[in-house]
């Protein structure tokens, strides 16, 4: 007999995305989400390989001073 | 168009206030009396200021001793009520005991107070600034219908003459479709010009701040007072900010104003495509050039909008959903909020990613032009109890169709304004949206006071 293996013990929604919700309520959810996932299903096909994301790292946090710019 | 003061516009007043012919003590306390008589059937506040009268005495007594602050001093303004404030606590149009908010003002009523307004009060909002409808305000056109949101209480608030202007909040267009379903202007200017420190976040890469006015050149007027640096507000940018009451009353020949074809185009309500459709006529024959053009990856934007506003929302609301707390959330919001959990981290960043495609094909498109016309909301205010409407041909949720022509502008960042242009045969107002370049504010100024001052549909008041 083999042991289970670690991951057949996680819930995929409780554990994996941090959704911890009733049943029901996930029921719910995953209803209202369904129209959603057509959405990102489309942007999940497109192929964006080389674009950079809008949002912009910045090391300063936005608080670079004249004295530490030098 | 009444000769009562609330029922003109600021840049009519401005010069009253500032001659000493219009007192502020006057203007507030009729702004005070219509709130007394009218919002118990429009709900669009949810607290009326307690200091608005000493504030209003104290700008009398600074205009009489000549020191004119310009011409928001002494003007009657609400506060959509995620922005904090240090005189009436912020709720954020949420219910729930347990969550509350500083006591300060946030940095855009700091701008306005600093300018000469007068805070009234703090206008009702769709939970959190999630939602279209702003459950329980009432349109001032007919009662029956929604106001539109998140910003509803702004919009009904200012149709209705309750306040001389107010500020709003735009994620997806929850300050343009509250102005398009009332008649008002409503401005979200590009993301950067105005601060946001102190706004309840909904989605930091969406949000933008901003007014609604009763025309354009008070939207002008408000949008210089509320822009500049924000030390509180990463994404504000320190640009120069113009006076923009240059741009109006400029000629539109020679302009090139764009039309989407694709997208924006299509799905609208009868009565609202024909408007627009006359409104473009109507803006060349003014003097502008009208070029037809398309952004085909505008069928993508749905889920990038709907990726970055969930898991946004979420992050936010997180120690709020793991302390129990979204389940005293209305029920649409609890299951938006619940929701940003099965956006992924990829979701999310090719999102990002995406964004930046859509930026690029707006800048590509206005190379050829100076502004972008577009119908601001598909149809006009729907009954509150509707679910559905039914638009060319076919029913379509009221909520999914709302914000389909203005959630575009949020993920680019683009300026884009709100403004009358027609009204449907049940009296209700149709809005037309007018975008231009980043910054550029000026321009989409220029555009809608043109349109504006060749029509009287700004002069139009509901019977309440």
């Amino acid at each position: 007999m083999t042991a289970p293996k670690a991951g057949a013990s996680l819930n995929p929604y409780r554990d994996v995305l941090g959704l911890e919700v009733t049943p029901e309520r996930l029921e719910e959810n995953l209803a209202a989400f369904s129209d959603i996932l057509v959405e990102l299903r489309k942007l999940r096909n497109l192929n964006l390989t080389d674009v950079h994301p809008a949002v912009v790292f910045d090391p300063t946090g936005g608080t670079c001073d004249e004295e530490t710019e030098r | 168009m009444s000769a009562e003061p609330l029922d003109r516009p600021i840049e009519a007043l401005a010069p009253e206030l500032h001659a000493g012919r219009l007192s502020p003590v006057a203007l507030v306390e009729a702004a005070l009396d219509r709130i007394r008589r009218h919002d118990e059937m429009l709900k669009s506040f949810v607290q009326v200021s307690q200091s608005a009268l000493d504030d209003a005495r104290e700008a009398a007594r600074e205009i009489r001793q000549g020191r004119w602050k310009g011409p928001l001093h002494g003007v009657p303004i609400a506060i959509k009520d995620n922005y904090l404030t240090r005189d009436m606590p912020t709720k954020a149009g949420t219910a729930v005991p347990d969550i509350t908010f500083p006591m300060k003002d946030s940095h855009a009523v700091a701008q306005l107070r600093a300018a000469g307004a007068i805070v009234i009060g703090k206008t009702r909002l769709h939970e959190f600034a999630w939602g279209t409808v702003t459950p329980p305000t009432r349109n001032p056109w007919d009662l029956e219908r929604v106001p539109g949101g998140s910003s509803g209480g702004s919009a009904a608030a200012v149709m209705a003459g309750l306040a001389s202007a107010a500020l709003g909040s735009d994620t997806g267009g929850s300050i343009r479709i509250p102005a398009s379903l009332c008649g008002t202007v409503g401005l979200k200017p590009t993301f950067g010009r105005i601060g946001r420190s102190g706004i309840v976040p909904h989605s930091w890469s969406l949000d933008h701040a901003g007014p609604l006015t009763r025309t354009v050149g008070d939207a002008a007027l408000l949008l210089r007072a509320l822009s500049g640096p924000d030390p509180g507000d990463p994404s504000c940018q320190d640009r120069l900010v113009p006076d923009y009451t240059a741009a109006l009353g400029q000629s539109l020949q020679g302009l090139r104003i764009g039309v989407c074809r694709n997208h924006f185009f299509g799905r609208n309500q009868v009565v609202v495509a024909e408007a627009i459709e006359t409104a473009i006529g109507d803006l060349a024959s003014i003097g502008a050039t009208i070029r037809d053009f398309e952004v085909p990856n505008l069928e993508y934007g749905l889920g990038a909008i709907f990726a970055i506003e969930l898991s946004s929302s979420t992050a936010y609301h997180d120690a709020s959903l793991r302390a129990g707390l979204t389940a005293q959330f209305e029920p649409d919001v609890r299951t938006l909020v619940e929701m940003g959990r099965l956006v992924t981290g990829p979701d999310y960043l090719k999102a990002e990613q995406f964004r930046r495609v859509l930026i690029q094909d707006f800048h590509e498109a206005f190379e050829d032009l100076d502004a972008i016309v577009t119908p601001t909301t598909p149809l006009t205010a729907w009954a509150h109890d509707a679910t559905t409407v039914e638009i060319a041909g076919g029913p379509e949720s009221v909520l999914a169709a709302s914000w389909r022509l203005t959630y575009p502008f949020n993920l680019t960042g683009l300026p884009a304004i709100s403004i009358p242009c027609g009204f449907d045969r049940d009296g209700l107002p149709i809005g037309m949206q007018i975008t231009a370049k980043p910054f550029d504010e000026a321009m989409a100024l220029r555009v809608a006071h043109a349109y504006e001052q060749s029509h009287d549909w700004w002069t139009r008041r509901p019977q309440l």
